[in-house]
């Protein structure tokens, strides 16, 4: 870490910290400041330029008459189930979609929360990094989806970040809370997404998957070509939870996805995708984290990364397995196509295992499209370039069809498609 | 329909065919059979256009240079060759591969497209007289198919892609007998005036379900002998050696 750059905090933070965790994180950023390079956790990732760009940037204005439905439409798409959307961090009633009363869920921002208990643990929160400090010091608002216990929702929960720049590069700081109660059922999307201009996201999301539930959790980065994006997603599981988690990258000029998932209780299992994409000079980081503090879990990585053009894809799979538990199943891969000579994938598992009862496999490949397979096409009369994006998107097929609902998982396939050429 | 003359093909500094002759007329079918190293997988990877060869000679199909052209035109024009491995695919679905290569086909054909209705009722058409089970659609392109559901699905698009010349690259090989004969009647069912067959092979199990009209000896990169469809059991008889000495 390194101090952080002078006025930065001035700047970015407001005067004064409207809450204890705004406090704390602009406490914590004046003691530790930003990461550099030199941290681990970020070897791959420009942060020199991400600093840069919040340097020159200015606090992204509240309110934004840009945003309407139907933008919000085009950009996250209807995914059938309530909608929250916030605006550069801050809640955007009128295109938002509470969705009236659902059984055992209620959806809110900032203010909503004030008027109920605070969460115990809340207090305890320290930054897990030095952008996560600037989000608690300078973010606005916070979405809130809370599940009760033995709720079982059925429609997808939709939280969209918009970040809406004007004609300088602005900063904005997203905050989410998922709390799902004992033996509850969740679906949550999350989609970060922007219009055009320099913007930098700098995004952090909390959710807490009681005992006993079942949480599936879709995050879609896909904002616009001149976006700089930070985001941290941490997960705790109670025992018996079950997550499914999926990361997606297709948007921004810089973007980084960290994603921390601890199980605090046993015999609970995460399954976590994730598909990034950097195409034109486009750098997608990701940045994984299973900490098994408790036994008898399971975890399971599958991350995917197409690279072309100069883009730059890396992928970094820390698997902890804690002194004192045991019987844990950990697997990771890591699979990587290489599509231009001028792209690069950075593949690094780093499994952490402290425990002796344990069953972990990990597996990384980095490689090109198959010359056998493209021949195979073309001598089916299926023209070459047709043939390299079949192969291409197959290679993205085991992501994107585990994806659900299917509106969500059209709007990925047509992404990517967009992003080929195809 | 084919006219090969003087064909060679190598690799680097190494001559793999050397000078090979043949002609095969509309409707017929032809066995190229030879020993290992003789050429045989070359020879179908040329004519489909597999890249990394260097050639010299002509191939003319049907009144064109098929050297001149990419392998999806060889298709468009009427060529198919049943790989020896036919590839695996994972993430392209079956149903979708065969329905893209058709309408790919049928596009520089001047025909129409066919709807995926219309083409799901088509493929599992073909696939019953193969005894293949429609399950197979909606998996990935040979993906985990066994040896013999792998040559089933070969035939299956030969069957589907209706081309004026198939070229049968050792299809016989790694099947069990039942299999044999599925695939070996698939072929036979195929036999048209307007369609001729090249079949490429080691062994003359195929023939027995199969019979050609012409049979060729290849060794060291050319014909050395061509007869009738005795030729494949005196081969079995006697061997290559002997059968290309006399």
């Amino acid at each position: 870490m390194t101090a952080t750059p002078a006025g930065l905090l001035d700047r970015l933070v407001p005067p004064s910290p409207p809450s204890p965790r705004a406090e704390r994180g602009r406490d914590w950023l004046a003691a530790h400041g930003l990461p550099t390079t030199r941290d681990e956790a970020w070897r791959y990732t420009p942060v020199d330029d991400i600093v840069g760009a919040l340097e020159a940037a200015a606090p992204a204005p509240a309110s934004t008459s840009q945003v309407s439905r139907s933008v919000v439409d085009a950009l996250a798409g209807d995914h059938g189930g309530p909608r929250l959307v916030f605006v550069n961090g801050v809640f955007e009633p009128r295109a938002s979609d509470a969705g009236g009363a659902v059984d055992g869920l209620w959806l809110g921002n900032r203010d909503g929360m004030r008027a109920r208990p605070p969460s115990p643990r809340a207090a305890e929160d320290q930054p897990a990094d030095g952008f996560q400090a600037l989000n608690w010091a300078a973010g606005r608002d916070v979405a809130a989806v809370l599940v009760e216990p033995g709720a079982q929702l059925d429609q997808p929960v939709h939280v969209v970040h918009i970040a809406a720049p004007g004609e300088d590069t602005t900063a904005n700081h997203p905050r989410t809370v998922v709390l799902a109660g004992p033996g509850s059922r969740v679906h949550l999307i999350e989609s970060y997404v922007g219009l055009p201009g320099p913007s930098v996201t700098n995004a952090s999301t909390r959710i807490v998957a009681g005992a006993g539930s079942t949480v599936t959790h879709h995050r879609v980065q896909d904002e616009a070509a001149a976006a700089i994006h930070v985001g941290r997603t941490a997960i705790d599981q109670g025992a018996r939870s079950t997550l499914r988690a999926t990361s997606i990258m297709t948007g921004g000029h810089i973007a980084r996805s960290a994603l921390a998932i601890g199980f605090d209780g046993t015999d609970a299992c995460a399954d976590i995708d994730g598909l990034y994409l950097p195409l034109g000079h486009q750098h997608h980081d990701n940045v994984v984290t299973v900490d098994h503090r408790a036994s008898h879990c399971a975890s399971t990585q599958r991350f995917t990364g197409i690279v072309d053009d100069h883009g730059r894809g890396s992928f970094s799979g820390h698997v902890l397995v804690r002194h004192g538990t045991t019987g844990t199943d950990a697997h990771q891969s890591n699979r990587n196509l290489v599509l231009a000579p001028t792209a690069q994938a950075d593949t690094r598992p780093w499994l952490e295992i402290l425990a002796d009862d344990v069953r972990c496999t990990h597996g990384a490949t980095v490689g090109r499209l198959d010359d056998d397979a493209l021949f195979y096409l073309r001598s089916r009369g299926i023209p070459l370039e047709q043939g390299r994006a079949m192969l291409v998107a197959g290679f993205a097929a085991e992501i994107i069809d585990a994806i659900t609902p299917a509106t969500l998982r059209d709007r990925v396939a047509a992404a990517f498609a967009a992003g080929r050429g195809g | 329909m084919l006219h090969i003359e003087r064909l060679t093909a190598s690799v680097g500094d190494k001559t793999i065919l050397d000078g090979l002759d043949l002609d095969i007329a509309a409707g017929e079918i032809h066995a190229v059979m030879g020993p290992n190293g003789a050429g045989k997988s070359t020879l179908s990877n040329v004519l489909a256009g597999r890249d990394g060869y260097t050639t010299t000679g002509t191939v003319t199909f049907e009144g064109g240079d098929l050297l001149a052209l990419t392998p999806e035109e060889r298709a468009a024009k009427g060529l198919f060759l049943a790989f020896q491995h036919p590839v695996e695919i994972p993430g392209v679905g079956n149903m979708y591969f065969l329905h893209t290569a058709l309408n790919a086909i049928r596009l520089v054909r001047g025909q129409p497209e066919i709807g995926a209705v219309d083409f799901l009722a088509l493929a599992k058409e073909h696939m019953a007289r193969l005894d293949m089970d429609p399950a197979f659609l909606s998996r990935s392109v040979n993906e985990g198919f066994s040896g013999g559901e792998k040559k089933r699905n070969e035939i299956l698009q030969l069957s589907l892609l209706e081309p004026r010349l198939a070229i049968l690259d050792e299809t016989d090989s790694g099947l069990d007998i039942d299999a044999l004969r599925v695939v070996g009647e698939g072929v036979e069912r195929l036999r048209h005036p307007e369609r001729s067959m090249l079949i490429i092979t080691h062994h003359p199990r195929l023939l027995e379900f199969v019979r050609p009209d012409r049979v060729h000896v290849l060794q060291a990169g050319r014909i050395v002998r061509t007869g009738d469809h005795h030729l494949a059991r005196e081969l079995e008889a006697v061997g290559y050696g002997a059968a290309a000495a006399r």
